[in-house]
This record gives structure tokens, sequence and C-alpha cells, in this order.
């Protein structure tokens, strides 16, 4: 597990712990039931408290990203479980509303924003291929 | 509940001397965790952990240590390790006669494991104790309160005299030590860095008083800087300047977060560090001000008994809590 | 008990590092013994005093105070083994005469019966328990740096020295023997009561502190 902390960004140290694990699971850079170091073991590798990589990892496993074991530590939880699902398609509209947003701006119609996405998938299905 | 803290001081009373005396102290931590205690030189830090130690008596108030009250059983003893800014052994002693002195007063003395972290912590058995560093010092002592299997550490001004590299080590070592969530650890310091990561709990200390106690956000989020130009915050209603500096450049204070509104336009009003909580609180006595009609009375220099009142009065020992 | 014992044994280690400093102390003693073999036991017992003070020196400097107060033991175990340590060294100090005067008595054929082995071990007793006796009370209360234990040795020693040129014959000294014994227990247990009472001033809970001699609560910050 790769956790880069940064002191100037303005945003709490455990939300930067929360955000970086759950963009790895999302990425399935963790994979599910892979282990997390417990609590007490990043404190300590962080160099942070414990109180903030308990709160981190609590926001996790509230959103359903993990399961935390008391005494042991904590493990990745299926990505398809309904709380993850919920999760992303909340940022899916988050950022379909954005889009929206800007294309009002741009005085774009429905079907101009119907073909972007089109030409966006195209061109992702283009790449993987 | 008490088994649940791995102390607590409440209302604690010492007459140091004449002049210095802890007053209505309180503070407590919960098992399993770092506090930070944290004050200028001669805030009363070294006494607080005295008395929680039992290694002076105090007046008023209890204090109760791993579920005991003290001064408690002498057996509570084997559950407390102790690292101070100096050395409690003999100077000619080596390494390893440290140990042969120590283990027979601990019942639960591993000698296994005080060579494995001697050699963790590069300390020769052979040393002397007076040949060590001030970070050899401070690890040797760790390695015995962990050789003899100490539930809790204290540590007085640890970091003082460290080397940024050591410091880090040390914070590792104090890691590695909460893994087991039955240890907790208490440290004095007036160095906040150190603090601003590690710390779980802090507890402020100023002139034999708690200015504040709790966990680390809920100090943070208690207090606001403001700062201004030269002539800002001269006499704000209702808000208490904490620690006024005013220069010819600026003037910049610290003021309670509930208190933060009511502050004029003009001034910048942050979240602030650690350790401009640390400037502003530790300041209150001791600046001197340039232009003491104009500060608005807090960081005027009253007498010192009713300074303590006035202080006592306006911050009492558990606000943040 | 054990905890006093640890506390003796603590007491031991604390000058072991300097054992090569008694070793001159034994010097001193072998040559005294070389030209009267007799007066090796009291020389010893005198010796000894300053050797029992010895461990009050090094926690001065090294602040063994501090750890008396870490250990898990009782401040009362603490004083107690300070004194079995004196009687510790007393004894070897002693054994250590009788295995000298005895060969050097041999040597330079100078009578040594029992009854005068019994005589010199009465008066190195003597010696030895009011000095420290004298001192300990002072020394746990004030520390080593602000009494100097020669105060009491060096007087003692001129007494010490007075009645041997004053030609006191051991037969003289016989019937008082039991009562210099008597003497130096008693004021060996006097000693460690007034030590205990006045430590008792050091660490006080429910009532202001008014003096601090030691220092230990000054050197706080």
């Amino acid at each position: 597990m790769r956790v880069v902390l940064s002191n100037s960004a303005g945003v709490p140290l455990y939300q930067q712990i929360k955000e970086q694990v759950g963009t790895a699971i999302l990425s399935g850079e963790l994979a599910e039931g892979s282990a997390l170091p417990s609590v007490r073991a990043l404190a300590r590798d962080l160099r942070i408290s414990i109180i903030t990589t308990t709160r981190a990892y609590a926001d996790l496993a509230a959103e359903g990203f993990i399961a935390t074991v008391p005494g042991k530590g904590a493990y990745v939880l299926p990505l398809d479980s309904a709380l993850v699902r919920e999760q992303l398609l909340r940022q899916v509209e988050d950022g379909l509303q954005a889009a929206l947003d800007a294309a009002r701006r741009a005085g774009l119609q429905r079907e101009d924003l119907i073909e972007i996405l089109d030409g966006l998938i195209h061109a992702e299905q283009d790449a993987v291929r | 509940m008490s088994s649940e803290l791995a102390f607590s001081l409440r209302g604690v009373g010492a007459a140091v001397s004449g002049s210095f005396a802890l007053r209505d102290v309180s503070f407590e931590l919960p098992t399993g965790y770092v506090m930070g205690l944290m004050g200028a030189n001669g805030a009363g830090k070294t006494t607080a952990i005295r008395c929680l130690l039992g290694m002076r008596g105090f007046e008023t108030g209890e204090i109760e240590l791993l579920g005991h009250r003290v001064p408690g059983p002498v057996a509570l003893r084997q559950d407390v390790g102790v690292v101070l800014h100096r050395t409690y052994f003999v100077g000619d002693w080596r390494l390893a006669e440290v140990e042969r002195a120590l283990r027979p007063f601990y019942d639960r003395w591993d000698r296994a494991r005080y060579r494995q972290l001697l050699a963790d912590f590069g300390l020769d058995l052979r040393a002397r104790v007076k040949d060590l560093s001030r970070g050899m010092a401070v690890k040797l002592m760790i390695a015995v309160a962990l050789s003899h299997q100490a539930r809790l550490l204290v540590f007085d001004e640890p970091t003082s005299g460290l080397d940024p590299a050591t410091r880090d080590e040390l914070a590792g070592i104090i890691g590695d030590f909460l893994l087991d969530e039955g240890h907790s650890v208490l440290f004095s310091t007036h160095i906040t860095s150190d603090l601003d990561r590690i710390g779980d709990y802090l507890t402020l200390i100023h002139e034999g008083r708690i200015a504040a106690t709790g966990t680390k956000d809920e100090i943070l989020d208690a207090y606001r800087v403001v700062r201004g130009g030269p002539d800002d915050l001269s006499e704000p209603v209702g808000v208490q300047l904490i620690g006024l500096r005013r220069t010819p450049a600026g003037t910049q204070a610290l003021v309670r977060t509930g208190e933060a509104g009511l502050l004029s336009g003009d001034v910048l009003v942050e979240a602030p560090t650690l350790e401009e909580i640390a400037v502003h609180i530790g300041a209150r006595a001791n600046r001197r001000d340039p232009h003491p009609g104009a500060s608005g009375g807090t960081s005027r220099r009253p007498r010192p008994d009713v300074g303590r009142q006035d202080r006592g009065s306006s911050m009492s020992a558990r606000e943040t809590a | 008990m054990t905890a006093i014992a640890r506390v003796a044994v603590l007491n031991l280690r604390t000058i072991a590092p300097y054992r090569s400093q008694g070793l001159v102390l034994l010097g001193v003693a072998v040559l005294l013994g070389a030209r009267s073999p007799v007066l090796v036991l009291p020389a010893l017992g005198l010796l000894a005093a300053p050797i029992a003070a010895y461990p009050f020196n090094v926690a001065d400097k090294a602040g063994l105070e501090t750890l008396y107060s870490l250990l898990p033991v009782t401040r009362r175990c603490v004083l107690y083994g300070h004194y079995a340590w004196a009687m510790a060294s007393y004894l070897a100090a002693v054994a250590v005469g009788a295995a000298l005067a005895f060969p050097l008595a041999r040597v330079e054929a100078v009578p040594f019966t029992g009854r005068t082995f019994l005589t010199m071990l009465t008066l190195a007793w003597a010696l030895f328990a009011v000095n420290v006796a004298i001192q300990f009370p002072l020394l746990i209360r004030f520390g080593y740096t602000r009494v100097s234990v020669l105060a009491t040795t060096v007087p003692l020693a001129l007494l010490f020295f007075i009645i041997v040129k004053l030609d006191l014959t051991i037969g003289s000294v016989q019937i008082w023997l039991p009562l210099l014994w008597a003497a130096g227990l008693a004021a060996m247990a006097a000693s460690a009561a007034v030590a205990i009472t006045t430590d008792r001033k050091r660490l006080r809970y429910g009532k202001p502190e008014r003096d601090d001699p030691t220092g230990t609560n000054q050197r706080l910050e």
C-alpha cells in the first residue's frame, strides 16, 4: 500500500489517507481481500497519530471499501458491494453534473453532449485495442 | 472507566517554591494513545510528571496511574518506564552492568529483549553510560523500560538535543511500542513539530495551570490566529487576545474560535499551527509589550498572583473537551 | 526482605566500577598490619565506614536518587537497604581483616589469641557503627556532596590512635566488650530510625512542603 502525505495540501491527513487508499482500491491497485496494515502500524510507518489513521480507516469502512478486524488489521472488501457501487454512481453523477454545468455555459445541446460522450467511449475503446 | 485510562490527574495542586506551584491541574490519557505535554520552560511539565510518577508529593487533587491511586502500590512501577533528559545510571557502568544492576528489581525482566533492543538501537553492551551521546542515552532508557515490559512510557523532553534523524527514529520506536493497544505514552516537549504528527492528545500547560487539553484536533479547532495592521486589534469587545504581539509592522494574537467572529473586519483569521498556539499561550506573561496602554489588557504584565487569577477564570482547565 | 537485599546489592554494583580504589585501602591495611597485626581489624573497621558511604557519592553524581524513586521498591526498603549494605561492608571488612591479621601475626611472631581477636573485632565494630550511625542519616537527607564523610571519620581515627598511644591494654577493654557491641547496635538502630523520620519529609502528600534540602524538587525544569 502506498500513501504519500502532503503537509501543505491543506487537506487533513486522515482525508489524504482515505482518498489515496480509496483510489487504490477503485483502480484495482489494491485487490479484493488484500490486507492493509493495522491502524497502529500505519500510524507508526507514517509517523502520524493513531487517532488520524483510525479515523481514515473508519471512514473507509463506512464507505464499504474495507473491513477492519479489531486487534488485527483491515482488508479490502469486494468492489461490487452495494456501498461502493453507490459511491461510484455518485462520482459518475458528480462528474456528469460538472460536465452539464460546463455545457450550459458553452451553450451545448443534449445531442452535442451525447456525441462527446460517444466520442470519449470510442477513443477509450481504441486505446484499449 | 478508570481501567481505560492510562492515567488521570484531577485538580492537582503542588507547591514547588514560594513563587511557583501547580494549580488545579487536570488532564487524562486513554490507554493506547500518545499525549504530548506542551509548555515553555518552567511551565510545570516536569513537576506534573513527577507528581504523576509519585516522585514528589502533591497537596490537593487526586492522581490515578494505570488504575491505581497515587501514591499506590510500589509494584505499579513495574509497569512504568521513564526517560528523562539525563540518565539515572552510574556513569561508569557498562551497558551490561546496567542490566545486571536493574534486573533483580523487575519481575518480568527479559534479558533477550534487552540485548536485542541494544543491538537494534546500535548500542554496545560494553559501552559505558557516560560515553553515550544524548540520543543513545535516550535509547538506553527506552531499552530498559521495554525490557521490564512497561505499559506506560513517560518521556521528559526526549527530543531536546536530538538531531532530526534520531527524533524520527524515536517516533518509530514509540510507534512500535504502541502497536500493543495496552501501551500508552506521555511525553513533555517544547518542540511542537514532534507532537504535530504523532501526538493523539495534547495538554498545554502554562505557569502551573492547564491552558488546554484534549485531542490534537480539538485543540487546533479551539483557537484561531488573527493578524492585522499595527493599529488593529485594539480593545476588541468580548474577545480575549492571547499572547498579543504588536510590532510596527503588524499585530498578531491567538483568540478562541468562538470569539473570532466578534473581531471587526480588517483582520486575517486563520487556523493556527500548534507552534503558533504554543508561542501565544507561552508568551502571555513572558513577553513585555512595547505599548502596554494599547494592548487591550491581556498582554500587560500584572502582578503574578493577579495574572494567575485572571487566567484561572478565563481559561478553564478543560475548555476544549 | 528480598527488596532490602536487592538495594544492598545495588549499592555494591554502584561502587563496583571503582573497586581498584578499594585495593588501595587494602594496601594501606596490609602496611599497617605489617607494623602491628593486632591493629588491622580496627583499622579496617574504620576504613569500612567511608566504603559504606561511597555509594552515596556515586549516587549524587549519577542521579541515583531518581533511579531509587523509579524502581519498584518502597522508600523504606531503599533506606533499610543502605543500612544492610553498611552491615555487609563491615562483615566483609572484618573478614578481610581476619584473613590478614592471623597470617601477619604468625609471620611477625606476635601473639594473636582468640580473645585478642574478639576484642579487636569489637573495637572495629564500635568504630564502624559510630561512624555509620552518624553519617548515614546526614547522607540520606542531604546527599554526599553536602556532607563531608571525613567529618566523623577523622576525629574517630584520631581518638582511636590516641587510645592506642595511651597504651590501653587489651585486658582493660575486656569488660566493656558486651557494652560496645550493644552500643554499636543501638546506635545503628537509632540512626535508621532517624533516617526514616527525616526522610519522610522529602515526599509528602496532602500538606505543603516547607523545605527540600536534598534539592530534588528544585531540579525540576
